[in-house]
């Protein structure tokens, strides 16, 4: 099985889960750029993390032989305050980058008109940088808060098929069945998502346009759910072919429209999903540890 | 001046050609004119493959660059000199030989691929001669730019194009391809150029890929040793730094083989002078699997001409016309540059394109915008436009001001970026920091080979640092690196540590 998670935020996760990641089949990742615990006072913190994103993460990843990639933006928590708002003007410059291939992730938190602009101004940059978005539907208020995601993208201008509405359920998925965004879902061990309530979800709409991905972060989370889904998927009768589709050919069809999605080497992948383990090289070099 | 002295070997045409070389790398030439002949690399013989690579791992363990020359005077025909030409009714022989020659320079990882256009036969007019010369060069151009290696095209006097002008003709008839260059003979400019020698150096510094030197007399076309002819030296010499030139600086004296190490140790040291050098001591032989420091950077112009090969659409061509309109618009082209150029490797041995057009991209800015450029894509570059300015730094008018950019460099766990700042830049390292950065990379497993100018600048404080890590090691049961490990034993010996 070769896994393209679309959504997990490396930065908060160890070398043991890049080792497990690459022994499960994950081949890339997609790490959007999102708020941490710990709320963040000054642009200078956001420069720094998203040079972490380009730099130093793709790096770490790398050295387990996974292709990472990021989406670039002010979250839309960070958006209400105002010290903050300042790193609007440092995120074009970071939408230039190779391995930048979306904006996000951009959307609600709290509704507020400071998100509004946020959102806004973010979904005209992926349109002036000709690149797909990444939208994060609110923890409160989801229903309400996914229809206005929804009208906001369609104010834009920006092509439906360049959005991925994420952190989608039962209550939510249908709003945006027939939009044309894609269908994002993150599967967590307690909230969110779970593999058979997912799997439940594909065989009702099927695999066209659904992203699965485990958001794994810095709360309790875990970067395996794409493969419990992917087995789930097999379990419930899904052919091998249904899930290549969904945790692989969706996720890099979608940010494969950046045009930047360079995974020379990692779509050599074997269908049986023989990890090599943590064998992969970097630039030649394939240094495990950066104790120097 | 930080030119770079090769020699040609048809100046050693009594020695075998890794005799050669030995001799001239413990001269302390920087590289070499390779004259491809039936007793030098002869393209004809059986094991031509096995040849080539065994030169250039040679070539590499000496520390010589190379350029391929092609003017061999009895090679295709044991009866005529020079035949047959471009010009010649037999013209496909000489095609297939240059052909080889590009070949033979893109294994070899040289600089350049040099030629001429021959004397024209009088039976061939002088406008069938032309076409005939158009048609190979282009040929020559087409199968240069999928190899990466650039021609420098050489007028030489009594030849059909024996001037600057008579270039130029040619350059232009071929559409002006970036991968055709010039080959300047300093000696053919006194000989017969209208204008003085540095003017020549100026007018055509776009184009140089390739340059030969040696002394001449107006009219006389005879190549001289230094001080023989009536060339006054340092303004040629600085010329030559001025136009940003950083390929190699051959001396051509074909017809001095009869005492050929005494020649080319005269040749150094004159030329060290004239270009205000120190003279540096003769260096002892180098033994296999050893390299000293080349210091050798190429020049944005060798990059330019060997990313010609490159299928950009013309990204790069008008890219650097932006830049040069409006130096800020590099803010956006500089991320861009591996779209649009791709990653795969050039011409020049250790370049890959993204890295070579980011180069070109900083060499075009004005010299008072560059520090400013420089600093802030290095401050908002990904890991790759990091290297490629670090990388870049020591072809730009900044001096040493940039060296925080390698502090910075050297603070990360990134072996990408760690080894990048190891290159010749690194001369404007404290020692304190340089051993630290060598050490860094015993303890990141990168290759010290990244490391420039390492065999003549460890010291005993470098030895002793590396002694504690062996020490370190033996008492974990782990052992130094091999490369790390020579290295410590070669400066004990040495030192006597």
């Amino acid at each position: 099985m070769r896994i393209f998670d679309p959504h997990v935020h490396m930065t908060s996760r160890t070398t043991d889960d890049y080792e497990a990641m690459a022994a499960a089949g994950v081949r890339a990742v997609v790490e959007p750029s999102f708020w941490l615990g710990q709320p963040r006072t000054s642009p200078g913190s956001f420069a720094d993390y998203f040079d972490a994103l380009i730099g130093w993460e793709p790096f770490r990843a790398g050295q387990f032989g996974i292709r990472h990639f990021a989406t670039i933006a002010l979250n839309p928590k960070e958006a209400n305050d105002p010290r903050c708002r300042e790193v609007l003007e440092l995120v074009p410059r970071y939408l230039d980058k190779d391995a930048v291939v979306a904006v996000g992730e951009i959307g609600y938190d709290s509704m507020t008109p400071q998100e509004d602009e946020a959102f806004a101004v973010q979904l005209g940059l992926a349109v002036e940088y000709d690149l797909p978005a990444l939208v994060h539907t609110p923890h409160r208020d989801k229903v309400r808060g996914t229809q206005r995601s929804l009208d906001v993208v369609r104010e834009s201008g920006i092509e439906p098929g360049r959005v991925a509405i994420d952190h989608l359920n039962e209550v939510t998925v249908e709003l945006v069945r027939d939009t044309g965004c894609w269908l994002g879902f993150s599967i967590y061990p307690d909230t969110k998502m779970s593999p058979p309530r997912m799997v439940e979800l594909l065989r009702r709409y099927g695999c066209e346009r659904m992203l699965v991905n485990s958001a794994a972060d810095w709360g309790r989370s875990d970067p395996l759910l794409t493969l419990r889904t992917g087995e789930a998927m097999l379990a419930a009768g899904f052919t091998e072919d249904d899930v290549d589709r969904v945790l692989w050919r969706n996720p890099v069809e979608f940010y494969g429209a950046s045009g930047r999605l360079d995974l020379a080497d990692a779509a050599e992948v074997d269908a049986a999903g023989d990890a090599s383990g943590p064998t992969g090289e970097f630039a030649g070099n394939s240094i495990k540890r950066g104790g120097a | 001046m930080n030119l770079r002295f090769g020699y040609g070997t048809n100046g050693f045409a009594n020695h075998r050609l890794g005799d050669a070389l030995a001799v001239l790398a413990e001269l302390g030439y920087d590289g070499v004119a390779l004259t491809l002949d039936h007793h030098h690399l002869d393209p004809y013989a059986p094991g031509l493959a096995r040849r080539v690579s065994g030169l250039a791992t040679r070539l590499m363990e000496l520390g010589l660059s190379v350029v391929v020359e092609t003017g061999a005077r009895y090679l295709l025909d044991p009866r005529r000199k020079h035949a047959p030409t471009l010009l010649h009714d037999e013209r496909e022989v000489r095609l297939d030989f240059l052909l080889r020659a590009v070949s033979i320079a893109s294994d070899l990882g040289a600089e350049a691929v040099s030629c001429w256009s021959g004397v024209r036969p009088p039976s061939v007019d002088p406008q069938l001669a032309w076409d005939r010369l158009v048609d190979g060069c282009a040929r020559l151009t087409e199968a240069a730019s999928k190899a990466g290696v650039p021609v420098g095209f050489e007028p030489e006097p009594g030849m059909f194009v024996q001037d600057l002008a008579g270039w130029r003709t040619l350059h232009r008839a071929l559409g002006m391809p970036r991968v055709f260059g010039l080959t300047l003979d300093i000696g053919h400019c006194r000989c017969l150029e209208p204008e003085p020698i540095p003017d020549c150096i100026a007018a055509a510094a776009p184009y140089l890929v390739n340059v030969q030197i040696e002394d001449m007399r107006r009219g006389v076309h005879e190549h001289l040793e230094f001080g023989e002819g009536e060339i006054d030296f340092p303004p040629v010499l600085r010329a030559l730094s001025a136009a940003g030139y950083r390929g190699l600086v051959g001396v051509e004296l074909p017809r001095h083989s009869h005492a050929a190490l005494e020649v080319a140790r005269r040749s150094l040291s004159f030329l060290r002078k004239a270009a205000g050098q120190p003279a540096a001591a003769v260096k002892p032989p180098a033994a296999p699997g050893q390299r000293r420091p080349t210091g050798a950077v190429p020049g944005p112009e060798v990059l330019r001409a060997a990313l010609a090969c490159v299928d950009d659409g013309g990204w790069l061509d008008e890219a650097l016309r932006r830049v040069a309109a409006d130096p800020s618009v590099i803010s956006r082209l500089f991320p861009a540059a591996a779209r649009r150029c791709g990653r795969g490797p050039v011409g020049v041995p250790g370049w890959t394109a993204d890295e070579a057009a980011r180069a070109v991209l900083l060499a075009t800015l004005p010299a008072e915008r560059t520090g400013a450029q420089v600093r802030a894509l290095y401050r908002y570059g990904d890991a790759a436009e990091k290297r490629a300015v670090l990388r870049a730094l020591p072809m730009l008018p900044i001096g040493a001001s940039a060296v925080e950019l390698l502090h910075d460099a050297i603070r990360t766990n990134d072996t990408r970026l760690v080894a990048a700042a190891l290159g010749p830049y690194a001369v404007h390292l404290d020692a304190a920091a340089w051993r630290q950065a060598v050490l860094k990379c015993v303890f990141m497993e990168i290759p010290l080979s990244v490391v420039d100018g390492l065999e003549h600048r460890a010291d005993a404080e470098l030895a002793a640092m590396l002694a504690g890590v062996a020490d370190e090691r033996g008492a974990a049961g782990r052992r130094l690196p091999a490369d790390a490990a020579a290295l410590l034993e070669r400066l004990t010996a040495e030192k006597g540590i």
